[in-house]
């Protein structure tokens, strides 16, 4: 267990660095630079000469290795650099703006769970095929629209037509209403089909039917066996899913007008602030081991069957 | 705000509203009858919702030509002079009176006394002084530019606690007109000793105008809030003490949609960039529109003859020829934005008519097309020499609907036989590429300034260089370079005499037209729409709202 | 595959037409025995995705008008006889630019697919087939993908290749390299199990020819099944690349550029947004419901 463990971790670290490298690699690689982007602009009036001086400045230039070298280090040990575009260390704006689309993505994780349960279970529980048809139907709508669109009829008829939620200077509680409906809808369905899917595969299985035989109803045996035993399978793509909070994060920050690693992110690239790109991907991608592992190191706890499968 | 506040504001719940619409109905009736002068009187207090349609750059004062910038500049600064929006005239407010020498080589100020920034530091003389110099020559150490407005700038000398004088190098006519504009904004000495980079945080801007920043979150919403005891508006407005508003919020609001909505459903109480198309919409249910000229350079295109492509004056002219303002205006603007009828809009000072230059006519382009060389493709594209007549332009995004304009003249070139590709681009490529006139054989163009320098600010290759000459902005440029037309804005800048001076800028009109270097289409508003409980909106004279006078009838 | 469903939509509207005809009658009987075996979602879902390739193959069948020149003063204009979807800010009709925007937005799902397809299958396949040291390593290089954003990585790749369809296809294809290798490599760690691999080794079969002979044909259901899934995905991630500023340049008529650039109108024409955002709807629809049918779901 204890081998399995720190191996897990090893890998971890290398999927980490090698993220790390990767992204280093892809925007140097990338046209301009921000310190360009920013210096460019015509309405400052500055000569080529100046902008020059400014690079200089700015150190650029240095070969890349040892550019490489020098962000590796500032990253181990927490320095994050500074972003050119805001003037201000990238660690000021990731305190700025990360607890805005933690809450965001937690509470639009957690809606799209809610409603893939409540999806799945409607399907199974209700007599009415016509019903359990067009609930089974809904996942797949649900992954067909586009975010940004559906925020934007969102907005439209929730806060301009029926006036019932304001997206303009909200309570901050109220300006997460909508964005987290819009988030949640489309990471719901893959939820849902999985787990409607499961659902299906369990009821097959023997100690249902054993269950049923000793006369459970068919609403106890859902809750007490079939959901356990549905809902696993469910946890491995909440790893993956993140990476869709994330795009999400970044289509409904920009439709609702909110602050956070999403629309930092979306400048970011739009500026070419390279600091601030390299400490979005070392955060999610940080996320996204931990949360692998977390799974990964779960999952023979919550399933004997696994680790019955790991003792061998 | 607290909940009870809330739910007023935005109407509360449907079962509140629908109790209140009876009482509402009633009470509108009442007004109706009200005659209009006992409504007129300013109400103080309430904040004013402001959606902006971009988040602002930079808030160094001469930067305030960016719409964003200078919508927040105009709240927290002063100028040392007021013009008239009406008359143009430059009138007194920081100064309180001025002279100039005969050859506009000196400038002296009287400064009003009691003025203060509102960090408690008096603007005096001394003050004033480290502005201007600080404007006219820059800073290198700290980054910060020269202002676009000010020519010729020597130096400053403080002739008393509360009197400056500026010296010219040569002649500059343009400058008291210069302390007016949004450029010229009075800011605290100690913000001018913070390096460019950090003067993009809106908070440590100190003016000492009648409103203050209070809070900002970067990029996306700040707070401004009246100072109390402001007592030195302009004098031509219609009160000189604290503003009415107790403050401002300014929310970012990209979506247009979402600007549009919010206002009409309630929620906010002037939305800036209100396209055309939604004026119909917007005004039909009771919300005015008001789309103050920028009175510069119009909304054009300029081509960039270093590009071989363009370097031929027929071509150009073609090109010029080919482009129908008319169906333009028509198809994707309305009454607010006027065709132009020179490189300046008709309300600029020293405008001249020149419409006759640019009057459409296809068939003489294609002329001139085939004089130049270029024969129609099998494709449709004109060809020589084995290469197309095929241009590319980068949408200007503050531009209104830049990019349908854009397809749109793309549509009318290529009845011609001439393909132009128009780009929307990161603004990364879009910067390089920008400043290579090969990659970019055209741009769209526009500034605003009520001065004829505004012509300067555009062309010249030490502004902003919209034709890309060698020696400007652009090392990627091979040849290009129009001294004729160098000449003619250094004698516009240096030219003291005013007859005479206006006399040069009807001549750079002509020139700039004559040699076809740019394609004007419309003169440029910026285009508000606000609530009907907002009164008293003032814009200065390029079109930048001042909330100074501005009050709501239900705060 | 295409054609199953189509002969099936061609007896079904014949029977329509001569339905006096006893003939007629007898194939109108054969075709909805046809349609009572395939689920009539699934019926529906082929003949969305044979009409929008057809919109591809031949727009100049379904619409006539010019989709990126239209007339500048029959603009904004609702939907009429003239003009079946209204017109767009410049007068161009809105149908005639959904029907030529088929070919743009079908074959940049296309190329995404066809990129994710290729490169995650191989790495995919080597990675199940060899196993050990080399299964680490690419599975490591994969969750490496996934760790990166896949909008930030497509956002990037845009940048750095340029603005235009087939780059956005590409940049959203290797963002989805990730979810086909390690399908496939499950598949074929499962197949490799079976008794037939191990005999097909154990009769002197190199590694390679198994490989192909065996264990790819065997884990290729749930991958097309998935490649199915995929070529929705794409063209929603393509739209919302639109959204964001960096799709193709305009005047394409691409979809998801249409829905974007659309959404401005939302107040004053709102059939401009609508129109072509139910069609991509549509679509991404069509696409899971044929990708669930090849992963042997029922409904």
């Amino acid at each position: 267990m204890v081998r399995r463990l720190l191996a897990r971790i090893g890998q971890a670290l290398v999927v980490l660095l090698a993220a790390f490298t990767a992204s280093f690699l892809l925007l140097q690689a990338l046209p301009a630079d921000a310190i360009l982007i920013k210096f460019m602009n015509p309405d400052l009036g500055l000569s080529p000469e100046q902008i020059a001086e400014i690079h200089a400045a700015y150190g650029a230039g240095m070969p890349l290795w040892s550019q490489y070298l020098h962000a590796l280090g500032n990253f181990l040990t927490g320095d994050f650099g500074t972003s050119v575009q805001a003037g201000v260390p990238v660690r000021d704006s990731l305190a700025a703006n990360l607890p805005a689309t933690l809450t965001l993505a937690a509470l639009g994780f957690l809606a799209a769970v809610i409603l893939a349960l409540a999806v799945s279970f409607l399907s199974n529980l209700t007599g009415f095929v016509w019903l359990r048809n067009s609930l089974a139907a809904l996942p797949s709508l649900f992954v067909s629209v586009p975010v940004f669109w559906l925020g934007i009829l969102l907005i439209q008829v929730f806060s301009f037509q029926l006036k019932l939620v304001p997206v303009i200077d909200p309570g901050p509680w109220e300006r997460l209403i909508l964005p987290v409906a819009a988030l949640a809808v489309p990471i719901s369905a893959p939820l849902a089909q999985i787990l409607m899917r499961n659902i299906d595969a369990v009821l097959t299985q023997p100690f249902v039917a054993v269950a049923r035989a000793k006369g459970a109803s068919r609403h106890s045996v859902l809750w007490r066996h079939v959901v356990p035993n549905a809902l696993l399978p469910t946890l491995t793509i909440a790893g993956v899913l993140f990476g869709e909070l994330l795009a999400g994060a970044v289509v409904t920050e920009t439709v609702f007008g909110l602050n956070g690693l999403g629309t930092l992110t979306q400048q970011a690239v739009a500026n070419q602030d390279m600091a601030v790109l390299q400490a979005v991907v070392v955060i999610s991608a940080t996320a996204f081991v931990l949360i692998n592992l977390a799974v990964d190191l779960l999952y023979p706890l919550l399933d004997p069957r696994i680790a019955e499968a790991d003792a061998r | 705000m607290t909940r009870d506040e809330a739910s007023r504001r935005w109407g509360g719940d449907a079962a509140t509203r629908r109790a209140a619409l009876g009482a509402v109905a009633a009470v509108l009736a009442a007004f109706v009858a009200v005659p209009a002068s006992a409504a007129e009187e300013p109400v103080t207090g309430g904040t004013l919702v402001y959606l902006e349609q971009q988040a602002h750059t930079n808030l160094y004062p001469p930067a305030g030509g960016f719409y964003p910038n200078g919508g927040i500049l105009n709240q927290i600064t002063d100028k040392l002079t007021y013009q008239n929006p009406k008359t143009l005239e430059i009138e007194p407010w920081i100064a309180k009176s001025w002279t100039v020498d005969a050859d506009a080589t000196a400038y002296t100020f009287e400064i009003r006394e009691g003025v203060t920034f509102s960090d408690g530091t008096p603007v005096d003389a001394a003050a004033v002084a480290k502005n201007f110099d600080t404007f006219g020559l820059g800073n290198k150490d700290l980054k910060l530019p020269v202002s676009e407005a000010i020519n010729n700038y020597a130096r400053s000398a403080v002739l008393g606690p509360l009197t400056v004088r500026f010296h010219f190098t040569k002649p500059s006519p343009g400058f008291l007109q210069a302390t007016s504009v949004i450029g010229s904004g009075l800011v605290a000495p100690k913000t001018l000793a913070l390096p460019f980079d950090q003067l993009g945080d809106a908070t440590r801007i100190v003016g000492s105008g009648p409103f203050v920043i209070v809070r900002e979150t970067l990029g996306r919403e700040i707070q401004f809030a009246a100072r109390k005891d402001y007592a030195w508006g302009p004098p031509q407005s219609s009160h000189g003490g604290r503003a009415y508003l107790d403050g401002i919020k300014l929310i970012v609001t990209p979506e247009d949609s979402v600007r549009i909505g919010a206002l009409l459903a309630g929620q906010a109480h002037i939305i800036r960039q209100i396209q055309a198309y939604d004026e119909r919409e917007v005004e039909a249910k009771g919300f005015p529109i008001s789309a103050p000229s920028t009175r510069g350079v119009n909304n054009s295109i300029a081509f960039r003859p270093d590009n071989p492509l363009v370097a031929d004056l027929r071509v150009r002219r073609a090109l010029t020829l080919a482009t129908d303002t008319r169906e333009i205006v028509d198809t994707l603007y309305s009454e607010h934005y006027p065709r132009a009828t020179s490189v300046i809009a008709a309300t600029a000072t020293g405008y001249r008519d020149l419409s006759a230059k640019l009057a459409p006519d296809a068939v003489a382009a294609r002329r001139l097309l085939d004089e130049a060389g270029w024969r129609v493709g099998p494709d449709g594209i004109r060809r020589k020499d084995g290469r197309e007549l095929a241009l590319t332009a980068y949408e200007s995004l503050p531009q209104p609907q830049n990019k349908d304009m854009l397809q749109l003249v793309a549509q009318q070139w290529a009845k011609v036989g001439v393909k132009l590709s128009v780009l929307a681009g990161d603004s990364g490529s879009r910067t390089l590429d920008m400043l290579d006139p090969l990659k970019t054989g055209v741009a769209p163009v526009m500034v605003g300034r009520a001065d004829p320098d505004v012509i300067k600010s555009q062309f010249y290759p030490k502004n902003r260089d919209a034709l890309l000459q060698k020696g400007g902005s652009s090392t990627k440029v091979q040849a290009f370079v129009d001294e004729r037309l160098n000449g003619l804005f250094d004698a516009i800048a240096g030219e003291p005499d005013r007859a005479k001076r206006l006399q040069l800028v009807g001549e750079v009109q002509e020139y700039l037209l004559d040699q076809a270097y740019v394609i004007p289409i419309f003169e440029e508003p910026q285009a508000f729409a606000a609530s009907p409980l907002v009164k008293g909106l003032a814009f200065e004279a390029v079109g930048r709202p001042s909330f100074y006078g501005t009050w709501l009838t239900r705060p | 595959m295409s054609t199953v469903p189509t002969r099936v939509f061609a007896s079904g509207s014949e029977a329509g037409r001569t339905a006096p005809a006893a003939a007629a009658r007898r194939i109108a009987r054969g075709g909805f025995a046809a349609l009572r075996r395939t689920p009539p979602g699934l019926v529906l879902a082929w003949l969305v995705i044979a009409t929008v390739v057809l919109w591809a193959l031949a727009p100049g069948l379904f619409a006539g008008q010019n989709p990126v020149a239209g007339i500048a003063r029959e603009k904004l204009l609702p939907p009429s006889a003239a003009h079946l979807l209204g017109t767009d800010a410049l007068g161009r009709d809105l149908y005639a630019r959904i029907v030529h925007g088929a070919v743009h937005s079908l074959s940049g799902a296309f190329v995404a697919v066809t990129v994710g397809l290729l490169a995650g299958t191989s790495l995919g396949l080597v990675a199940g087939a060899r196993g050990g040291l080399v299964d680490l390593l690419v599975m490591r290089l994969v969750d490496t993908l996934l760790a990166i954003p896949t909008l930030l990585l497509s956002l990037t790749i845009i940048v750095l290749l340029g603005f235009g369809t087939v780059n956005a296809a590409i940049a959203v294809g290797l963002a989805s390299v990730a979810s086909f290798a390690r399908l496939t490599r499950s598949e074929v760690v499962r197949v490799r199990g079976a008794d037939y691999v191990e005999a097909a080794y154990g009769s002197g079969g190199t590694f390679w020819r198994v490989l192909w002979r065996h264990v790819l044909p065997n884990s290729l259901t749930s991958v097309i099944g998935l490649a199915a899934l995929q070529f929705g995905t794409a063209i929603l991630s393509i739209s919302t690349l639109g959204f964001l500023g960096y799709g193709a340049p305009p005047p394409t008529p691409e979809w998801g550029l249409l829905i974007a650039e659309g959404r401005n109108y939302i107040s004053r024409a709102s059939w401009i947004t609508t129109a072509p955002g139910i069609v991509v709807v549509l679509v991404v629809l069509s696409a899971n419901r044929i990708s669930r049918a090849f992963a042997g779901s029922p409904r």
